[in-house]
């Protein structure tokens, strides 16, 4: 299946709502990733931060456009003129920046996330998604490969470390289960083989996340998911973050930057 | 304890199959692996690599300068070591020449 | 204090010029090193060089890298705020050559025995200087364009000249960052572009801007030929091969016809081409306020130093977890990457 004009409508509608919680989430954590830039704890981890923050954001304008071929506006229109209700992100991403094991371990858990559903995608039934699938889950391997590097040090090495990772997974864990809220139309493109049920990727992602986070000393909260962000329930932290974002963009001074 | 920026580590890249390593600069990491994924974009963001190295500082052993030139200089005649440091050919043509032999025109 | 270390030991860096040493091993020396260096030969770590060399190096070299970290803050608060995607991409890989070209400097220096720590530490402390132009706010997003244009490319005509500098760790790491400058330059003139094209609103935030940051950018250079007292040593040794009026001038040849094509103007009424000369003449920055901003009373100086001091206290737990965990695995770490870098 790859002729985009031809989806039918109620179809067109599902693997949108997909794309749509893709983008918003890897927008908004470059974003978050790029407020380091000129902050972190060490010359080197800030240049290796603005590389990924530059990545996600990239990631985001492939999904965006992929979008656009279905019939939204375009990368800057959806992520510049819309407001929070109209994100269907995780609240995960839109949470603040925190310390650096916040955003160590609110990575590490986007990463491993992003890298169960890139790998589902790339058999997607929608050849155009599962190209842009194959061709960004290249990128991740140095994601993962950072994430995974800073969690296996910070988890254990002081007193002071472990305290902090362990606080910042308690927090960052319910709403990482929120990246796999169904988006709406989820039984459509299960059926349409476009991806397979959340539930599945959850598990396949558990199934990562756990032996390298207890590996780290750190213990994994008994927490419900927060759900909310596939249906435009946001957290106060996404109007702030977009205040931030569409500062200029909607500041009517001009068209085009 | 004092603040750290954490030791030195040396970093080599190859940028094509087949050329050698070249040393590109530094990274300071608290272990190899670590140096290894921040060298990676510090020195590999844009450009071209097939392989990076990173080599703890501490681990080169190195000339000194007050030495070095004694010991790189090459005083006495060592041209037996190198290709131009034979007569053969010409000693071919001069015993071809006196037994009258010739080559066929090329 | 900074020190360095020589020959294994740790030397303070001189506040002050070091005493001229003597005698005919001295001389012989000397004469060979500047020998060395009339030939074009690059100076190296461990070669011989006059105490004075290696102070003027150090003291360049770690402000060089300190204006590059510091100046990742003006432009780096607009990263959140950029107005495109694209803008945004570039402003983050933008700020991120500064750092790694904070990162490069700080290299160089080392060479030179000062250790990172101590460089930061004096930085920290207030008692390092760093270029003067990053004390100037950036109030709109027009300032991150005009910085691009007339910052960068005041740098880049200072670079590409110490690009041609006889200490060979400085001279490499400044021909890698002359090269991801032009990234910078062409970054900036495009954003610059954009508005000085856009509407009469982005026109006037872009002439606004360029009234800012025209004369920090003829400030870079430093202090006028007159007033530089370390210009002649650092033409003699070649660690600096033009004087900072020299740079000027081929700065404001170059780019004030940039801005004027696009029908702006440049806040001097003294602007003119001299077609006799070939050359811009210009009115000179106010040296009384660059002496006070090289002081600490800058417009931002002060929060310009709180906010890297902390990133500093906020990342140290971080830093010193790290290291506490290398100690602790020294012997660990058989995961056979080795293997065939022992080659």
């Amino acid at each position: 299946m790859g002729n985009l004009s031809r989806m039918p409508e109620p179809l067109r509608e599902a693997v949108g709502n997909l794309l749509l919680a893709m983008a918003d989430e890897e927008v908004l954590i470059g974003h978050r990733d790029s407020e380091w830039v000129g902050h972190a704890p060490i010359l080197e981890a800030d240049i290796a931060i603005a590389s990924i923050a530059q990545d996600e954001i990239g990631h985001a304008i492939l999904w965006y456009s992929l979008l656009q071929e279905l019939g939204w506006p375009d990368p800057d229109r959806m992520a510049y003129f819309r407001d929070p209700p109209e994100f269907r992100n995780a609240t995960l991403v839109e949470l603040p920046r925190g310390d650096w094991a916040f955003t160590v371990v609110r990575q590490f858990l986007f990463d491993f996330a992003e890298k169960v559903r890139l790998e589902a995608l790339m058999g997607s039934a929608w050849t155009p998604l599962a190209e842009a699938a194959a061709k960004v889950r290249r990128e991740e391997t140095y994601h993962l490969m950072h994430s995974r590097a800073w969690i296996a040090r910070l988890g254990d090495a002081t007193e002071e470390s472990h305290q902090r990772m362990q606080a910042a997974l308690d927090l960052a864990w319910p709403h990482a289960l929120g990246l796999f809220e169904p988006a709406p139309g989820e039984a459509l493109r299960v059926a349409e083989g476009i991806q397979p049920p959340e539930a599945e990727l959850r598990a396949r992602w558990e199934a990562e996340v756990r032996p390298i986070l207890e590996a780290a000393s750190l213990v994994i909260p008994q927490a419900e998911p927060i759900y909310g962000g596939r249906a435009g329930r946001h957290t106060e932290h996404l109007a702030s973050l977009l205040a931030d974002f569409q500062l200029v963009a909607r500041s009517g001074l001009g068209e085009t930057w | 304890m004092g603040d750290t920026q954490w030791p030195v580590y040396e970093v080599f890249l190859q940028e094509k199959r087949g050329e050698p390593h070249v040393h590109v600069g530094a990274v300071h990491a608290p272990d190899p692996e670590m140096a290894f994924i921040l060298a990676k974009e510090q020195f590999v963001r844009r450009g071209r690599c097939v392989s990076l190295w990173v080599v703890p500082a501490e681990a080169i052993y190195a000339s000194r300068a007050d030495e070095a030139e004694e010991l790189f200089a090459s005083v006495l005649e060592k041209e037996y070591r190198e290709p131009r440091g034979f007569r053969v050919t010409e000693r071919v043509r001069r015993w071809m020449e006196r037994h009258g032999e010739s080559l066929p025109d090329a | 204090m900074l020190t360095y270390r020589i020959h294994g030991q740790m030397v303070p860096v001189p506040e002050q010029a070091p005493p001229p040493q003597e005698g005919p091993e001295y001389e012989a020396r000397l004469a060979e090193f500047e020998a060395r260096i009339a030939r074009g030969e690059k100076i190296e770590p461990t070669d011989w060089m006059p105490e004075e060399y290696r102070r003027q190096l150090i003291r360049m070299i770690s402000q060089h890298a300190h204006s590059e970290v510091v100046g990742m803050l003006p432009e780096g608060r607009w990263i959140p705020h950029a107005p495109t995607l694209r803008r945004k991409l570039i402003l983050i890989a933008k700020v991120q050559d500064e750092g790694g070209h904070g990162q490069l400097l700080y290299r160089a220096a080392e060479t030179l025995g000062v250790t990172r720590e101590e460089m930061i530490e004096a930085l920290l402390a207030g008692k390092a200087k760093y270029s003067v132009v990053f004390n100037y706010p950036t109030p709109t997003w027009a300032d991150v364009a005009a910085i691009g244009l007339l910052i960068d490319g005041a740098a880049v005509v200072n670079q590409l000249m110490l690009a041609q500098g006889s200490y060979g760790p400085y001279a490499r790491a400044m021909k890698r960052i002359c090269y991801e400058e032009s990234f910078h330059i062409k970054q900036g003139y495009d954003a610059f572009v954009a508005l000085a094209t856009g509407t009469p609103a982005q026109r006037q935030m872009i002439q606004e801007a360029v009234n800012r940051w025209w004369y920090p950018a003829l400030m870079l250079f430093g202090p006028s030929d007159r007033d530089s007292v370390h210009t002649p040593t650092l033409l003699r040794w070649r660690i600096k091969t033009k004087t900072n009026d020299e740079l000027r001038q081929e700065f404001v040849d170059q780019y004030a016809p940039m801005v004027l094509r696009l029908g702006l103007t440049l806040p001097d009424p003294n602007l003119r081409y001299d077609p006799e000369t070939g050359h811009w003449r210009f009115s000179e920055p106010d040296w009384e306020e660059f002496w006070q901003v090289i002081k600490g009373n800058g417009p931002c100086n002060a929060e310009r130093m709180a906010a890297r001091r902390r990133a500093h206290e906020e990342g140290r737990w971080v830093r010193e977890a790290l290291a506490a965990k290398a100690a602790r695995q020294a012997n660990g770490g058989g995961d056979g990457r080795y293997a065939m870098a022992s080659l």
